[in-house]
């Protein structure tokens, strides 16, 4: 890197320095010596209490959670035994658990399909230029930018089993009877059609944030490549094939990444509509820790099941890591 | 002229088919939003009722809904909550976030771009694997009853993303203008707080930001973390507090969900490019 730049003072003139006379080169290495360590002190110096809050409130809480996992702490009691592998085999003969891994994943990669689909369209119809398009675009992304709490609270209200705008408009146009006959849809209330509506949620929240990662991804092509592949006689197909696509891979699997991610971990928009039910219907891993954790007080089961997460989690973050890196030189 | 007719005619095509492909990505987005809108808005004989089209009122608008929460709620307290907890993360975000940001960008530590995605990988680091660990600390401190468990816990999110978002800032601030302040007998003190710092304030102020807004989108931990009732951040006070039983006051629970909801929701749009270059890492690039 531009390590010449900042000798450009003293350092810089030491050669000459050093044809006419030792001891002043030799002062001037010392003296460089000490503006490096000098440095390097002042580095750390400034990003210590960065590093010590990260250590303290995420590394060392995770390292806790391990042996939380190991123990049968309890909210109230301060006297928290080991138990060994005792929680994590307790999750796993219970069906709950099992409801709770299969709803996780079902709903991420259900929920991943339709944003894709969704967030893709979208994207290249926000890559035209037209009228109005920042206005447009400003509107489009507002459900990822509203704060997740107070949205699902809209959709709560949209789903009210009487009241419900969806059925209002489905009953209208004949798909379903009028309130109180047989196929009147109970969006919270019937297992299958809850773990949907807690999937439209998701979708409907994040499905703005890929279309606009894959527009970010898009404007970063240069023009001057892709023009440059015209002049060489390529088709639009072979342009988007072999320079687009490889270009904006990178971008595309980091926005994947942090959806996949904040999706598997969202307990939010479940916790606020159904809290897991009807029936454990749409029970994921964040609701079941939250539940056992914190409402049962087992912190140690609780704590146990989160960790369930992070094998999930973690092949995630090594691609994201790898990634980054690799944009990152 | 005829070309130029043509063309314009093409142009207006063409827009009419672009609109035509938008609109309904439009009314997804916004739908949820205008009803909750038109709910907050409407009589309660207006709202519950079946037989007309709800879209529209049938009933003059009321505020009521909007005046029974600053009276007869905490509705208040969660607002003054909210922004105390804001005004403090990002007191503690800057203050740790910009001298990190810096040393990372400039200081050539050993290894500092591993140092700077490591910072930036914990806010990767989901809440639901923290919470409960971080229960205990919040307990030991015995913060659990009040909203300064989140000013602890909340920049776990936001000091992460912001030293990385600062980080990326810093790299395009020139050198010459802080070698110029050493020259001229700064040391890189000072040369940091007069020369690069001032230069700097929009990247500080989108860290700001960023820490008001980032602390918003969370749920799980003012959940998790804070009891009282009037101890409760607005995003946790509206949807736990405001519904009780099974009885729900939807006008009023969307006139507070709308009033905290759109100004944050609009705040955040103006920087959402600058977070998804962040996320992607391509900041100051």
């Amino acid at each position: 890197m531009t390590v010449s730049s900042s000798r450009s003072g003293p350092e810089a003139a030491s050669p000459r320095a050093a044809a006419v006379s030792v001891p002043s080169r030799a002062r001037s290495r010392g003296w460089f010596e000490s503006q490096t360590s000098r440095r390097l002190a002042f580095g750390y110096l400034l990003l210590a209490p960065a590093v010590l809050y990260v250590i303290l409130l995420v590394g060392a809480p995770f390292v806790f959670s391990l042996y939380l996992a190991m123990s049968d702490a309890n909210v109230g009691d301060t006297s928290a035994r080991f138990v060994g592998l005792e929680n994590f085999r307790a999750a796993f003969e219970s069906d709950v658990f099992y409801i709770a891994l299969r709803n996780s994943i079902g709903f991420t990669v259900v929920a991943a399909v339709f944003k894709g689909l969704l967030g893709t369209t979208l994207a290249f119809i926000l890559l035209q230029p037209f009228w109005g398009k920042k206005f447009v675009r400003g509107l489009v992304v507002i459900p990822f930018t509203l704060p997740i709490s107070i949205s699902v609270l809209g959709w709560k209200w949209m789903y009210d089993s009487q009241f419900s705008v969806i059925n209002w408009f489905l009953s209208r146009i004949g798909v379903i009877g009028a309130y109180g006959s047989a196929g009147w849809p109970v969006w919270l209330g019937e297992p299958h059609l809850a773990l949907a509506a807690c999937i439209m949620v998701n979708v409907w929240r994040n499905f703005p944030f890929s279309a606009i990662v894959l527009l970010a991804g898009f404007t970063s092509v240069p023009t001057e490549i892709l023009d440059a592949a015209r002049v060489d006689g390529t088709s639009f197909f072979q342009r988007f094939r072999h320079v687009v696509v490889p270009m904006i891979a990178p971008i595309l699997l980091i926005g994947f990444l942090f959806d996949t991610v904040f999706t598997l971990s969202d307990l939010g928009v479940v916790y606020l509509l159904t809290q897991g039910g009807p029936a454990n219907a749409t029970k994921i891993l964040p609701v079941l820790a939250y539940q056992v954790g914190i409402q049962a007080g087992a912190l140690g089961r609780g704590a146990a099941i989160a960790l369930f997460l992070f094998p999930l989690l973690l092949p995630l973050m090594i691609l994201l890591l790898r990634n980054l890196k690799r944009r990152e030189y | 002229m005829a070309g130029a007719r043509t063309h314009r005619q093409k142009e207006i095509r063409r827009h009419i088919w672009i609109y035509g492909a938008i609109t309904p990505y439009i009314v997804i987005a916004i739908f949820p939003i205008y009803w909750m809108a038109i709910t907050a808005l409407k009589q309660d004989a207006d709202l519950y009722r079946m037989d007309q089209f709800p879209l529209w009122f049938h009933l003059p608008p009321t505020w009521k809904h909007f005046s029974y929460l600053f009276y007869s709620t905490n509705y208040g307290a969660w607002i003054v909550n909210t922004m105390n907890i804001a005004a403090w993360v990002a007191v503690i975000t800057l203050l740790i976030g910009v001298p990190a940001g810096y040393a990372l960008a400039r200081l050539r530590i050993p290894g500092s771009e591993n140092l700077g995605i490591a910072v930036f990988m914990t806010y990767l680091v989901p809440g639901i694997i923290l919470f409960i660990p971080l229960a205990r600390v919040v307990a030991m401190l015995g913060l659990q009853d009040s909203w300064w468990a989140l000013v602890l816990v909340y920049p776990t999110i936001t000091i992460p993303f912001c030293t990385w978002l600062l980080m990326g800032f810093f790299k395009t601030v020139p050198m010459e203008i802080e070698e110029a302040a050493r020259v001229d007998g700064c040391g890189y003190l000072g040369a940091l707080l007069r020369v690069v710092l001032p230069v700097s304030i929009p990247g500080i102020l989108t860290a700001v930001i960023f820490a008001f807004t980032l602390s918003m989108q969370d749920f799980l931990y003012g959940l998790a973390f804070v009891a009282p009732g009037d101890q409760k951040p607005v995003t946790v006070g509206v949807p736990t507090e405001l519904i009780r039983g099974d009885v729900y006051y939807w006008g009023s629970l969307m006139a507070a969900a709308l009033m905290v909801g759109l100004p944050v929701a609009i705040l955040y749009n103006f920087f959402l490019d600058r977070f998804i270059q962040g996320i992607t890492g391509g900041v100051g690039k």
